[in-house]
């Protein structure tokens, strides 16, 4: 858990010493009327959209031949609490068990799923799992 | 869920798929992967809700269809974990290209220009002051910053679009504020955007300090409601900004089930400073901030429960607050109440709360809610689940506490603000669930 970020809910933090108001400013009037720049009967206005930063591509993993004898790592993130991932973790754990011999590794991570978890990564590595499943959430 | 997945695939170069339901997988797939986490995550889906369901029936989503694909999920699950990448899933780097939004808008009519704004969800679907450059260079004159200077980014769902002073003003323009409005509209957007989740979050504006009364706030009768241009245009102007700095979109990347009426405005109110109780500080007073300081103060929440009548002798106005607030998640400890003067006058005198914190700290010791009552809200679990599993006090206690036992879940009085408002009509207040931020200096903003 970002516990920055969570602390931050607490809307409390230690006063800062700030100089006088400098807000003095005659402000001017409204301008009422409509510029016409463009052609008869348009007119142009300033665009309040802002260009979003498109995120960098990164490629996915290479994907697995088969899940028979594999090894599944199924992260919890306890969204809305841990009890619905569970619920279907079990019931995917009997599948996969059943239909591929595939063993299950669940771990309800601590930090949920708006926080990051350097752990969860340590440990996959350590359990030498071939797959992860994350979930759920809505 | 897509970063975390993203980062088990970079770092243990293994397949991560998500499972979501299907509600908040074309946001994952789309606007987060577009503008957020860059890599395309496969994922799966179950119906909603999965949460507060029995076992069974979320037992049952596993035998049942993939949401997405409509083959059965546990086919899909395979298929993501083991299908060969497409030249899609492959792509690395840098976009090519990057989003560019021009200055001006191509010249059009008024009627087009509306429509335009409209389509691109550039406004609250009222009207709208079209914002012209002439009109958009008088705002800029209400402030002595530099229209090109970046107030903040905005990156809550992605894109890390850079709110300038200038598009700030445009925002304010089209509200229909004045110059004099802009400084605090300035400060105002360095809380942007406004509360964005699944939930139907809202947030509350409050003015603090003598622009209240220069720029001629309502702190009195109908403080809260549609009776005063400061009040409207500022708060308008929060959301306004929201949407285009945020580039907020109806089930694109916004996706409140329910929404929020109170994002229109943000209920953007002044505290009646003036009709404090002795020893009754301002709101940013108590943050620390001097009496003469001008003070914006944002909060965000979901709730409010009113007192309906007048406060009562048979039950103390204090005692029906304490009532109320049981009613809250209590997130992060955090309440705001709303009070007439003479609610605030009736607390002092008759009941002794000589300050505000003297109150929250009533407040805190004595509202009480039982342990399954706590856990049983869905912001609980994914807050406070995660500290208890940490072993943060008092979350894993609580967490091993009987559903009926009593806790005291507003454990930081200084979480509990109180603010005066209204204009002594009526015995009238609210509790609200609101979590009030550190206020912020609107004289910087000038």
């Amino acid at each position: 858990m970002n516990r920055r970020r969570m602390l931050a809910l607490l809307g409390i933090s230690p006063a800062l010493v700030t100089d006088p108001p400098t807000f003095a400013r005659t402000a001017p009037k409204a301008v009422p009327d409509v510029s016409s720049t463009g052609g008869e009967g348009s007119i142009t206005v300033m665009n309040p959209g802002i260009a979003g930063k498109l995120a960098t591509r990164v490629p996915l993993a290479p994907p697995l031949d088969s899940l028979q004898g594999k090894k599944i790592y199924m992260v919890n993130l306890s969204w809305e609490g841990p009890d619905a991932a569970n619920y279907l973790y079990g019931a995917m754990t009997e599948w996969f068990d059943k239909h591929y011999g595939t063993r299950t590794v669940v771990k309800v991570t601590a930090e949920g799923m708006f926080g990051t978890d350097p752990s969860i990564v340590k440990d996959i590595l350590a359990s030498k799992a071939d797959a992860a499943i994350v979930g759920v959430a809505g | 869920m897509s970063r975390w997945a993203k980062q088990i695939q970079m770092q243990c170069k293994i397949p991560a798929i998500g499972i979501a339901s299907s509600n908040i997988v074309h946001y994952a797939t789309g606007y987060n992967f577009k503008y957020n986490n860059g890599m395309p995550i496969r994922y799966v889906s179950v119906p909603f809700p999965f949460t507060g369901q029995p076992r069974a029936v979320d037992v049952g989503y596993v035998s049942g269809k993939d949401m997405l694909t409509g083959q059965p999920l546990m086919t899909a699950v395979v298929n993501a974990l083991t299908g060969p990448l497409t030249a899609e899933e492959m792509v690395a780097g840098a976009p090519a290209e990057e989003a560019v939004e021009p200055r001006l808008l191509p010249p059009d009519s008024e009627e087009n220009l509306r429509q335009l704004f409209e389509d691109k969800e550039w406004t609250d679907f009222n009207s709208i002051i079209l914002p012209t450059e002439k009109r958009v260079t008088a705002m800029l004159k209400g402030t002595s910053r530099k229209p090109d200077e970046v107030i903040k980014t905005i990156n809550i769902t992605g894109g890390a679009r850079q709110l300038t002073v200038e598009k700030v003003a445009i925002n304010a323009v089209m509200a229909g504020a004045s110059p004099e409005h802009l400084p605090v509209i300035l400060a105002l957007a360095t809380q942007a955007p406004f509360g964005n989740s699944t939930s139907s979050m809202a947030n509350m504006i409050v003015i603090s300090g003598p622009i209240r009364n220069r720029l001629k706030f309502n702190c009195g009768t109908n403080a809260m409601g549609p009776y005063n241009r400061s009040n409207a245009v500022v708060g308008r102007a929060f959301a306004l900004m929201s949407k285009t700095a945020g580039d907020l979109r109806n089930n694109v990347n916004a996706w409140e089930t329910l929404g929020s009426n109170l994002q229109y405005n943000s209920m953007c109110y002044g505290e009646n400073e003036e009709a404090l109780p002795a020893g009754w500080d301002p709101l940013h007073v108590e943050m620390g901030f001097k009496p003469t300081d001008n003070i914006l103060s944002v909060g965000m929440g979901w709730s409010s429960i009113a007192s309906v009548g007048a406060s009562q002798s048979i039950y103390p106005t204090h005692f029906l607050m304490r009532d109320y607030m049981s009613s809250f998640c209590a997130s992060g400890s955090a309440a705001t109440l709303v009070m007439d003067p003479t609610v605030a006058g009736l607390l002092k005198d008759v009941h002794g709360f000589q300050s505000k914190a003297q109150l929250s700290e009533w407040l805190s010791q004595n509202v009480t809610k039982t342990a399954a009552s706590y856990w049983g809200n869905g912001v609980i679990q994914s807050t406070a689940v995660p500290f208890a599993l940490q072993g943060l006090e008092p979350y894993a206690s609580w967490r091993k506490l009987p559903d009926d036992a009593l806790i005291k879940p507003f454990t930081n009085p200084k979480a509990i603000h109180v603010v005066v408002a209204g204009g002594k009509v009526q015995t009238m207040w609210f509790v609200t669930d609101f979590s009030i931020r550190r206020g912020v200096l609107i004289d910087d903003w000038a």
